[in-house]
């Protein structure tokens, strides 16, 4: 594919959306996939479910945290705002972008403007959003993916199948294999080439090359405090750290919703964020950003900024049930419990984010029309509502978007893309059947009629008896049952 | 484009009209399990081993030999650290090399990333409650210093270990004085992207030894 053919902004991930029964299709086919995914999902269970031992004082995080998510959303403009005044007081330059092209287009700027053409990345899913790796490759600017991880699949020409582990899609072997075909010393020859650590220490050497040299480093944000202007990142790597302290210019990219109000407001998040992904009670490494390099500091980059995106975000934020998605805090722990994301893997989705939250997420971003198949995979078993530390009601969040997807022409737009599911035989029958319903007459003489004529119900029934059989009318409704029984007994 | 935060603004607070008034239930206190100082201290040395960092607890006067011993028995012939300490590891000097920081890291990148196999800096606070180790970098031990090296060694005063993050926020007054840049380092660096096996040693250091010195053993 050649630069300009490629669509170097979000949209891109519209197509693949969909795509989505396709891909299940094919992913469902994979047996090596679907191991990974299981064995991966059942380790990430078990860890989150050794990190709470107390189901009490897990609850009352939860309520805690959902509680300090929902304040932060009531007060997003002014929080967004104190956040740029303090951000700027502390010398970071803050920058707002309503579209993924506009997000790219400043951060291409910030970095031809720096005379960049070497840029390392910690890992950033709103980047993912943005696609902004292939923005700046068809700008001749080299953007290195950091996160081991996020590092394998952009080796591999793929996109994170999971938000916090990105190439859980992957094994050993594959991850080998994959090195043997790019880096030229990786040697499949070896006897520990499908070693963990051999792969790892390949990783860093390649990587701490590409720190060293990099111009810029592009990191995402986990809480953006507004009260004292500080950008925090969650990390186990030491790649967050290396990306925001080495090269000379340092952006930052994060959607509006992950302004806290406070300082405070920050260690019961960070305690509820990696007991929920990982398992671990606090990451490897948790940095505060908070100004560029001082006068007399020896090292950090010199210029420091942030870029906030909207996305969509703001069409979410407008309805008081669908503002509840923007609570998220990008844990995974929805997609690690949910039975479908576990058969089906974070590719199947087509979207940035997979499974539950990507669900109720993308149709803002994407509009309702490219990802209407996205609310209807789901079982609506509620586990990921059960594990969501911030409580997002995502099983109800579902059922309104099915709802929004089917809603009538001519309804104020509450969701981009609301009515693309409407068919107008199904719309017709509801309509029968509410007819049917509301009319005692017209509902017993219709019953009359598919009880006598139940010798006319068909065998099949489209998709839906490919796996069931379809129901017969009994031979009398329940209503002639019960009059014949009275009949019968004043009879005697 | 710099309508965007105009645009975005807008359409928030129009959205929120009527909202903003929209009464939440009180945020529950999170009271965290206070601990004496003996226990946080266990608690911290036990969570940081079992993040694979080497835990030894020492008086003051032991840290320039301990800092040998550790080195030689990675075979490691020097360190960097940062000015704060140059007084206290002149005793091992003949057997160790000994450098301070570059005068700005600017040009020396490459020396710092290829040549220095092993640093050394002080910590502001622990945490007991995650085992983790506060650093607060300062023109005299920069940000780097603690990062690209292979083996950090880091000291940590036994009576600064707070309880938890958000006591140390609060009796610090963190919020007044927020430098440049605060880290919290519980372990040394790892990854578990590859078939979820652990691996140490991803990008930061790959060894963290924490030196704890109190006043007794």
């Amino acid at each position: 594919m050649t630069a300009d053919t490629i669509a170097t902004d979000g949209s891109k991930y519209a197509a693949s959306a969909r795509q989505f029964r396709a891909n299940v299709a094919r992913d469902l086919a994979d047996p090596a996939l679907r191991e990974n995914f299981r064995g991966a999902m059942d380790y990430l269970m078990e860890k989150r479910k050794q990190a709470f031992p107390s189901e009490e004082e897990l609850e009352s995080l939860r309520r805690k945290c959902q509680l300090i998510k929902q304040r932060c959303l009531l007060k997003l403009p002014e929080l967004l705002e104190q956040l740029e005044s303090k951000l700027v007081q502390n010398g970071i330059q803050v920058h707002w972008a309503e579209t993924t092209a506009e997000a790219n287009t400043i951060i291409a700027e910030l970095i031809q403007r720096q005379n960049g053409t070497k840029v390392v990345k910690g890992k950033s899913m709103v980047s993912e959003e943005t696609a902004l790796n292939d923005h700046l490759q068809a700008r001749g600017i080299e953007c290195l993916e950091t996160d081991m991880g996020e590092y394998i699949v952009q080796l591999a020409g793929e996109h994170p199948s999971h938000i916090i582990m990105p190439a859980i899609h992957q094994n050993k072997s594959q991850v080998a294999k994959l090195f043997a075909e790019h880096l030229p010393d990786f040697s499949l020859a070896s006897e520990t080439a499908t070693d963990v650590d051999t792969l790892i220490q390949t990783g860093r050497q390649v990587l701490r090359d590409k720190f060293c040299q990099a111009d810029v480093g592009i990191t995402g944000v986990n809480f953006a405090v507004a009260e004292t202007g500080t950008l925090c990142l969650v990390e186990n790597e030491g790649n967050g750290r290396m990306t925001s302290t080495v090269p000379e210019m340092h952006i930052a990219i994060t959607g509006i919703e992950k302004v806290v109000e406070f300082l405070d407001d920050v260690p019961p998040l960070l305690s509820l964020l990696t007991r929920s992904a990982t398992g671990q009670i606090i990451s490897t490494y948790f940095n505060m950003i908070s100004h560029p390099r001082q006068p007399g500091e020896k090292d950090g980059p010199r210029e420091v900024h942030l870029v906030l995106l909207d996305n969509g975000r703001s069409q979410a934020f407008a309805d008081e049930e669908l503002r509840q998605t923007l609570q998220c805090i990008r844990c995974g722990a929805c997609m690690n419990h949910c039975p479908v994301y576990t058969r089906i893997g974070g590719h199947a989705y087509g979207t940035v984010y997979p499974g539950p939250i990507g669900k109720i997420v993308s149709p803002h971003m994407l509009g309702l029309e490219a990802t209407k198949d996205l609310p209807t995979a789901s079982s609506l078993c509620g586990a990921c509502g059960e594990v969501c530390p911030v409580k997002i009601p995502i099983p109800k969040i579902l059922l309104r978007l099915r709802q929004e997807s089917v809603k009538p022409p001519g309804e104020p737009i509450v969701v981009k893309g609301q009515g693309c599911n409407r068919k107008p035989l199904e719309a017709g029958i509801w309509q029968l059947w509410r007819w049917l319903n509301t009319s005692p007459t017209l509902y017993r003489a219709v019953m009359w009629l598919a009880s006598r004529g139940r010798w006319l119900t068909p065998k099949k029934a489209g998709a839906w008896t490919s796996v069931r059989t379809l129901p017969k009318p009994a031979r009398r409704s329940l209503h002639e049952l019960v009059k014949q029984r009275e009949k019968h007994r004043g009879n005697r | 484009m710099s309508n965007a935060k105009a645009n975005i603004l807008a359409k928030l607070k129009k959205q929120l009209q009527g909202a903003e008034r929209l009464e939440l239930s009180a945020e529950p206190v999170a009271e965290p399990e206070v601990l004496n100082q003996t226990q946080n201290v266990e608690t911290f040395v036990q969570l940081l081993s079992a993040n694979h960092a080497e835990v030894l607890c020492i008086t003051r006067d032991e840290i320039a030999a301990t800092v040998k011993t550790q080195l030689q028995k990675r075979n490691i012939d020097r360190l960097m650290c940062g000015t704060p300490w140059v007084e206290t590891l002149q005793a091992i000097e003949s057997e160790i090399t000994l450098n301070t920081f570059y005068p700005v890291i600017d040009g020396h990148k490459e020396a710092l990333f290829n040549t220095v196999p092993a640093a050394i800096t002080g910590s502001h606070c622990g945490i007991a409650a995650t085992g983790s180790i506060v650093l607060w970098p300062t023109p005299e031990e920069p940000r780097t210093l603690s990062l690209v090296p292979p083996v950090h060694i880091v000291v940590v005063e036994r009576n600064a270990i707070c309880n938890d993050l958000a006591t140390a926020m609060k009796t610090q007054a963190w919020k007044a004085q927020l430098p440049t840049n605060v880290v919290l380092v519980s372990g040394p660096s790892k990854t578990a992207d590859i078939q979820q096996t652990l691996a140490y040693g991803a990008h930061g250091p790959r060894e963290l030894v924490v030196l704890l010195i109190g006043h007794s053993k």
